[in-house]
């Protein structure tokens, strides 16, 4: 696949800032319109179109993407391990967490709570399928070419 | 490893003997509070007799399988560490059984139940090189496991009814409702299946392509009984309805007749024990559908003293195939001289079958026919008749082995393939001399079962009492029928070919290869292009909705609202939606019809950003961004002249009319049952409110990611795992399953 130099140039500089809003939008999600689901699809759009400039061997070159499964179990263990640890104390899975009431650690604005970890867990998740899964389509064909 | 296995049991039916004699014991902890089912042990008398049962016959087995096992595998040509496996699988079945014996609540029991199901499935087909086992042990786990659920449905009859699944409730709150007969009726014939009682008892004879310890221990004194033990678990329950009890004794009657006639004309050596244990098992069921205080004591004294001589005998037709290399009767005989101690054993052992006296099977047979004959003097005749038919051929089995001309040389067989066998037979003995110990055991077993005093006292009465005069007929008429055998194999070669032409196991067959057919004929229309896959969802999900649609009342069911001049853009918005969908239909190139898919998405974006919903708006754009690029991707991948071609063609045969009348359909019906769920008040508003004010004290803004993190977390986690699982699919179907 050909791409022009305009192409390029504009998906090399739209990497970062989607990678920013995908970032502001995970973080803000709890107070704000969007939540992780999102920010994944939205970062993970941002590797798509570096996969249609560049192609395959670039993106594999430039960005970690041969991790993105690893990252997408990762962000499953992360929600499980979330959601699951206070039914060893008897409560809920998911309990809110710290409990109404109780003190919260704020980072700035932003308030640690956990379902903000959960979130960033649904947040890999999205990001590693959907990065994973482009890899995999796009390794494909190359696959189909090497074969004799 | 087989070593740690005997050893467990041992310590097991130290531990349960122990806790028998100083009373009884169990535990009681909160397990489903929401169900209200409770983790409930308890071991009483009827939990002791089965739990000694499965220990105690599990030490000798598992001894026994130290020995066989590693043979077995070397015939076999397989590693000797799958012995392990069998062990542990072993254990856990025992583990299994004393579980079921002790769970004072449904649901336990019912778990348990299904993990013997399971342990027996992988202990049947533990050859699983061989076809033949494999289908066996199918064969087994379809019959209980489909039982089973029969079973669990009777289960869930008397929570709905009672409200408890705990055990003591249920008995004392049972009354003769219709329910409970029900109930009574669901969980019997899940119980009869278990204990492969007629007529699904073809799966037993089946089940002996398993190792011999397998059927030594599960088909003797453990997963058959299984099914005996819940009946007289339940036994006070069911006794509520006389209709239960008559159709017990009928099933068992039956599977007295055709086990007995069966194992009477069989060759081959585990099947006629199969064969016999089916009748055995006959016995058993006939005693409880007798019920009352005889009827109990005579079933908990039989399973007691059948599941000793019948492990024994399988363990000897298990060392005399492995001595001799013989499967069936007529390649063995004249091995007496040769293994003498495996001949008393086992001799020992067939006496108490056969129920001769100084064995504990004369006492078993006493309480029987005195229950029998307290019945009436028609069922006296069938006891009479069935006791004969096992003596005929048990008395053949062993006469078979073991006196008579040699047919085959005999190697010497390790210790521990004959002791086992010598120590049940020296039970079966010990309790034909001693009974007392025994019938203790199965007084306190009984006592459960009927709900009341028991005595069962078993003695020897030199005098012409009925039990004695039944026992003298059974003995003579058994006589006659082993001595006129030869006369009798025409009928019995009869009986055989008409149970293979005409059985049950038939109609199993039959029906598992319909159920095929029909899997395939569906498999074949849904996967043979990708429209058809979609026409083989969207078709009964539409006959579904269709059929929902068609019996909800219409009144005021289709409500058109008003349109004011404010709603212009949404309307605007949705024309666009419908005239892309239009477009959508008509177009033939691939990336314009990805275009103009994408164009109903973000139409349909912009009703959203409209009404008012950001969240939504942003995900749909995203979506759509995303499928949009990827098709997109996908199509640069694909080489262009196969897109053109496949874009030239037209659509042919049956599509053309079926493509346009399915997606119509389908369009119809969606949208009459939008429209009529937009039509109603939303009943969820209060809670829409309240989870709009928690959602602050939740430390969030943006109540759509409050629900989906925090109020509804759990359903996101679930659909995320399935995220990734689809991603597991993709590599799987890409990569062969490689992620990384």
């Amino acid at each position: 696949m050909t791409t022009t130099v305009l192409t390029r140039a504009v998906a090399r500089l739209l990497l970062a800032p989607v990678l920013m809003v995908a970032a502001a939008v995970l973080v803000k999600g709890y107070a704000d319109v969007g939540d992780g689901f999102a920010a994944g699809v939205i970062a993970a759009l941002g590797v798509l179109l570096q996969y249609l400039a560049f192609g395959r061997a670039a993106v594999e070159q430039a960005l970690p993407v041969r991790r993105a499964a690893q990252l997408a179990v990762g962000g499953l263990l992360l929600a499980l391990a979330v959601a699951f640890p206070p039914v060893l104390g008897g409560g809920a899975p998911l309990q809110h967490a710290p409990a109404p009431g109780d003190e919260v650690v704020k980072l700035g604005s932003l308030e640690l709570i956990g379902a903000v970890a959960f979130d960033v867990g649904v947040f890999a998740l999205v990001l590693g399928m959907v990065v994973a899964t482009i890899g995999l389509i796009a390794g494909t064909r190359e696959e189909e070419a090497g074969r004799p | 490893m087989g070593a740690a296995a005997v050893a467990v049991a041992a310590v097991a039916a130290v531990a349960v003997l122990a806790l028998w004699l100083s009373g009884g014991g169990g535990f009681d902890v909160a397990w489903l509070p929401s169900w209200n089912a409770r983790l409930a042990f308890r071991l009483d008398g009827l939990g002791a007799l089965y739990g000694l049962l499965a220990t105690g016959i599990g030490v000798a087995t598992f001894t026994y399988a130290t020995a066989y096992l590693p043979r077995h595998l070397e015939h076999e040509e397989r590693p000797q560490a799958d012995g392990r496996r069998f062990h542990a699988l072993m254990v856990l079945f025992m583990v299994a059984m004393l579980g079921l014996s002790t769970a004072q609540d449904l649901l336990l029991l019912f778990v348990f139940w299904d993990l013997t199901a399971v342990a027996s499935y992988l202990l049947i087909g533990f050859d699983r090189q061989h076809r033949e086992a494999r289908l066996s042990a199918l064969m087994a786990l379809l019959v209980t496991g489909v039982s089973a659920v029969v079973l669990l449905i009777g289960f869930l009859v008397l929570r709905a009814e009672f409200g408890t699944t705990s055990i003591p409730a249920l008995l004392e709150r049972a009354d003769g409702g219709s329910a409970v007969t029900l109930a009574g009726a669901l969980i019997a014939v899940g119980a009869l299946a278990k204990s492969a009682q007629a007529p699904l008892h073809f799966w037993l004879p089946r089940a002996m392509a398993a190792p011999t310890p397998v059927s030594a221990y599960l088909h003797s004194a453990a997963m058959v009984a299984a099914g005996v033990f819940l009946l007289s678990r339940l036994h006070p329950l069911l006794a509520t309805s006389p209709v239960l009890l008559d159709g017990l004794l009928v099933v068992g009657l039956v599977s007295m007749a055709v086990g007995g006639l069966l194992a009477l004309g069989e060759d081959h050596l585990k099947r006629l024990l199969a064969y016999s244990t089916i009748a055995q098992y006959g016995y058993v069921v006939t005693m409880l559908g007798v019920g009352g205080a005889a009827g109990a004591a005579a079933a908990c004294f039989y399973v007691l003293a059948h599941a000793l001589a019948k492990s024994a005998l399988f363990m000897t037709s298990g060392a005399v195939t492995e001595a001799t290399g013989a499967r069936t009767l007529s390649e063995t005989g004249g091995l007496g001289r040769a293994m003498p101690a495996l001949a008393a054993g086992s001799g020992l052992a067939a006496a108490g079958l056969a129920a001769l006296p100084l064995t504990i099977g004369f006492f078993k047979d006493e309480l029987f026919f005195k229950a029998a004959a307290g019945r009436g003097p028609w069922l006296a005749v069938l006891a009479v008749a069935s006791a004969a038919l096992t003596f005929a051929y048990i008395t053949r089995f062993w006469t078979g082995i073991f006196l008579g001309p040699r047919r085959r040389p005999a190697r010497p067989l390790p210790a521990r393939l004959v002791l086992p066998v010598v120590v049940l037979g020296g039970l079966v003995l010990a309790g034909g001399v001693l009974v007392g110990p025994f019938a203790a055991l199965s007084e306190d077993a009984a006592e459960v079962t009927a709900a009341g005093p028991v005595a069962v006292a078993p003695a020897y009465h030199l005098d012409l009492r009925a039990e004695n005069l039944m026992a003298l007929a059974a003995y003579a008429a058994g006589l006659v029928l082993v001595l006129g055998r030869p006369a009798l194999a025409g009928v019995l070669g009869w009986w055989r070919r008409l149970g293979g032409r005409a059985g049950p196991e038939r109609a199993y067959v039959a029906g598992l290869a319909g159920l095929n057919r029909l899997s395939n004929a569906i498999h074949d229309i849904e996967v043979r292009d990708l429209r058809a896959r979609v026409v083989a969802v969207l078709v009964p999900a539409g006959v579904l909705v269709g059929v929902g649609v068609a019996v909800t009342p219409f009144e005021g069911a289709y409500v058109a609202g008003s349109l004011s001049g404010s709603d212009l853009p949404l309307v605007v918005a949705l024309a666009t939606c419908m005239l892309a969908a239009l477009i959508v239909t008509r177009l033939r190139r691939h990336v314009a019809l990805a275009i103009a898919l994408s164009g109903v998405g973000f139409t349909l974006a912009v009703a959203y950003a409209l009404l008012g919903a950001p969240d939504v708006t942003l995900v749909a754009v995203l979506i759509e961004t995303l499928l949009t690029l990827l098709f997109v991707a996908v199509f640069a991948l694909l080489p262009r002249r196969i897109l053109l071609r496949e874009a030239a063609l037209r659509p042919y045969g049956s599509r053309r009319i079926r493509d346009p009348i399915v997606g119509v359909i389908s369009g119809v019906l969606v949208l009459l049952v939008v429209w009529a769920a937009l039509s109603r008040p939303t009943p969820g508003g209060a809670s829409a409110d309240r989870q709009v004010d928690l959602a602050a004290r939740a430390h969030g803004k943006d109540v759509v990611t409050v629900i989906l993190a925090d109020f509804r977390g759990l359903d996101t986690l679930v659909e995320v795992t399935v995220v990734l699982v689809a991603l597991l699919g993709v590599a799987a179907v890409l990569r062969r399953g490689k992620l990384w």
